[in-house]
């Protein structure tokens, strides 16, 4: 097997995309002002309602609206915590992801009466989407058709994050309120409002994001499916200071990671060094993001 | 008094968070179709029921309580370690190899394990912390991934070089210690060891510390007001660093405990799967950071854990009805700044000179 060929891009823009959704939702809050470590929790509980969904309904679009549903209900009890309450939004983001670890896995055992991991043959999974011409298309074809409509739906949803930030009224308010809440209240805009809409938006994606990972590919649910992904895309949202084309970058990097180490597994590496690859690279970007704003508000964050 | 009073308030709280995490537990059970009160009483039985499920739960308190101190203390100075898990399964890993290669007497390997799991967990939560201090590297996002690092490079020890191959081949683990670096059990047939007693050991010095010591003082300063700190001439970068190197210290020592009192080796998994490091992070938050609290909230967070082993032995109510109770006490616990500040609000212009 090679170590570097065409397919190990297609298998990068597979990898990429639930990073991708949880880091643009995860941009969001931290636009308005909120850093959002619930990120990987938010994402577990959209993989594992999208596998309900699909067993209880048998239909794919709505197991994605439950996935998303679902996330977007513990994403409105995060900004009830951090924004109602006022508590400390890292203590509640840790919160979160264990509410969803222990809520997932005794959901897995209440639900479907099994522990460690969920799988249903007869349950179908997203199907791989053919664009009609650049299928046909020899190298482009194979890397960037036949994926899951989520894995189109998350570059797409970058760009109208894109759009939604610096074209719209509405994503220049929200814009206004992270930069300075004061100044944006007293200009008359209803900044709890706007705060909210971002956290529901983002765990809308992260809903979605999670629907990838337990039905893009694998069609199954395994406790703790997430395996930091949700960090991940913490530190992919900061490296790409919360811009949409910025995380789009470094997703794309973490993705091309991830598929790295699955690929490197075939040569005669030890499985762990592989699997730290990821996180080794993500500490040695983390030197180049030194001084920027993210990461100073983030920093804030963690010394306060 | 006033010491007793701080305890007091300290636990008003936890007390209101169990009470609702115990609500929500209910609400939970009663999803399932069991009965609440018939889980509960075996959740009581399976955590104190008798002497031995009781020092089963003092054993199972003994890494959380560790891991919880050193925690607190970097809190306590304003720091957000969430780097435990990495710090407690590196000082494992550590102390079991001295503690297996080191050619001297039991009682010397016992003292080396001991130091070099402490010593491996502080350097490892140091770095991070000069990360932060030298580069701005935020420590909330460079502790948590340390996490996966350490715990992918102590199974890479485990399985490649230092893999015991002589029995079952199952198991990724080292070889047993020798039974002359165990630590003792405090009573014979019962799984508490003397671990327990380093851990209360440990809340007391700091304890202490916190209250009667200069660098206590720093600490307590650092965490209130960074700026006003640093204005009266505390080294903030050299207290962070300190609080680091003690926090990773005392997650190292949770590890070791472990190694050397609970599975006589090292086990791949062993430390992470019971999840020592998380519910270590609830102890300390539960207890609002106070040391003498932290051992009554590290008891109760590993009663509710030993009390669902219970519960699943017998009722059909799964085992991690104890992780959604947990979350839902940390999420109630974190509202509790809210409380603080509404009450200071409340009380605008009246007393202000508390210590909070």
């Amino acid at each position: 097997m090679e170590l570097f060929d065409w397919s190990l891009l297609s298998s990068t823009i597979r990898m990429v995309t639930p990073i991708l959704l949880a880091a643009l939702g995860g941009a969001l809050c931290a636009r308005v002002g909120i850093f959002n470590v619930g990120l990987e929790g938010l994402v577990l509980v959209g993989a594992f309602s999208a596998i309900v969904g699909n067993h209880f309904t048998g239909n794919l679009f709505l197991a994605v609206l439950i996935a998303a549903l679902a996330s977007i209900v513990f994403s409105l009890l995060f900004a009830y915590m951090t924004i109602k309450l006022r508590a400390n939004e890292i203590v509640v983001g840790v919160a979160i992801n264990f509410l969803a670890l222990g809520l997932t896995t005794f959901a897995l055992r209440a639900i479907f009466g099994v522990k460690g991991a969920f799988y249903d043959k007869d349950m179908v999974g997203l199907p791989t989407v053919e664009i009609p011409f650049i299928h046909d298309i020899p190298v482009i074809g194979g890397i960037v058709s036949g994926h899951s409509p989520l894995v189109y739906f998350a570059f797409l949803a970058a760009i109208l994050l894109y759009v939604f930030f610096y074209r719209t009224v509405t994503g220049f308010r929200v814009l206004a309120v992270g930069l300075n809440p004061v100044a944006a209240r007293s200009l008359g805009l209803k900044v709890t409002g706007l705060q909210m809409l971002a956290i529901v938006m983002s765990g809308a994606l992260c809903g979605v994001a999670g629907a990838q990972l337990s039905l893009g590919q694998v069609t199954m649910f395994t406790e703790g499916m997430t395996a930091g992904r949700g960090f991940i895309a913490l530190v992919a949202m900061m490296m790409g200071q919360s811009h949409p084309l910025g995380i789009l970058a470094s997703s794309l990097l973490f993705g091309l990671m991830d598929a790295l180490s699955i690929r490197l597994q075939g040569f005669s590496l030890p499985t762990q060094f592989t699997a730290m690859l990821p996180y080794v690279l993500t500490i040695v970007a983390m030197f180049f993001l030194k001084n920027k704003s993210q990461i100073g508000s983030a920093h804030q964050q963690s010394t306060r | 008094m006033a010491a007793i009073k701080e305890l007091s308030k300290s636990l008003v709280q936890p007390f209101l968070a169990v009470v609702i995490g115990l609500l929500t537990g209910a609400l939970v059970i009663a999803a399932v179709g069991e009965s609440i009160l018939g889980t509960y009483l075996e959740m009581w039985k399976g955590a104190f029921g008798s002497f031995y499920f009781f020092t089963s739960t003092l054993a199972r308190a003994t890494p959380i309580m560790l891991i919880a101190l050193g925690l607190s203390l970097a809190f306590r100075a304003g720091v957000f370690n969430l780097g435990a898990e990495g710090q407690m399964v590196l000082g494992a890993v550590s102390a079991a190899l001295v503690a297996i290669y080191l050619p001297a007497p039991g009682m010397i390997k016992i003292v080396a394990g001991i130091f070099a799991g402490m010593a491996v967990g502080g350097f490892w939560a140091l770095l991070p912390g000069f990360m932060e201090a030298r580069f701005r590297i935020p420590l909330l996002i460079s502790t948590l991934l340390f996490n996966y690092i350490a715990v992918l490079f102590a199974s890479f020890l485990v399985t490649e070089p230092f893999r015991d191959r002589s029995g079952s081949a199952a198991l990724a683990q080292t070889v047993m210690l020798e039974k002359s670096a165990w630590l003792p059990k405090l009573f014979a047939g019962m799984s508490v060891h003397a671990g327990f007693l380093f851990a209360i050991v440990a809340a007391l010095l700091l304890f202490w510390v916190l209250r009667f010591t200069p660098f206590g003082y720093e600490v307590k300063m650092l965490g209130q007001n960074s700026l006003f700190a640093q204005y009266g001439g505390i080294n903030r970068i050299r207290v962070m660093l300190t609080g680091m190197f003690a926090s990773g210290g005392l997650a190292g020592l949770a590890g070791t405990v472990e190694v050397m009192g609970a599975h006589y080796r090292f086990v791949d998994g062993a430390l992470t799967v019971p999840g020592f490091a998380w519910t270590g992070l609830m102890a300390a938050l539960l207890a609002n950071s106070h040391p003498l609290g932290i051992i009554v909230t590290s008891i109760l967070l590993a009663a509710f854990q030993t009390g669902a082993m219970g519960v699943e032995r017998n009722t059909d109510v799964p085992l991690e009805l104890a992780s959604v109770i947990q979350a839902v006490l940390i999420l109630f616990i974190s509202a509790k700044f809210s409380y603080d500040w509404w009450k200071k609000r409340k009380a605008k212009g009246g007393e202000s000179h508390g210590a909070l």
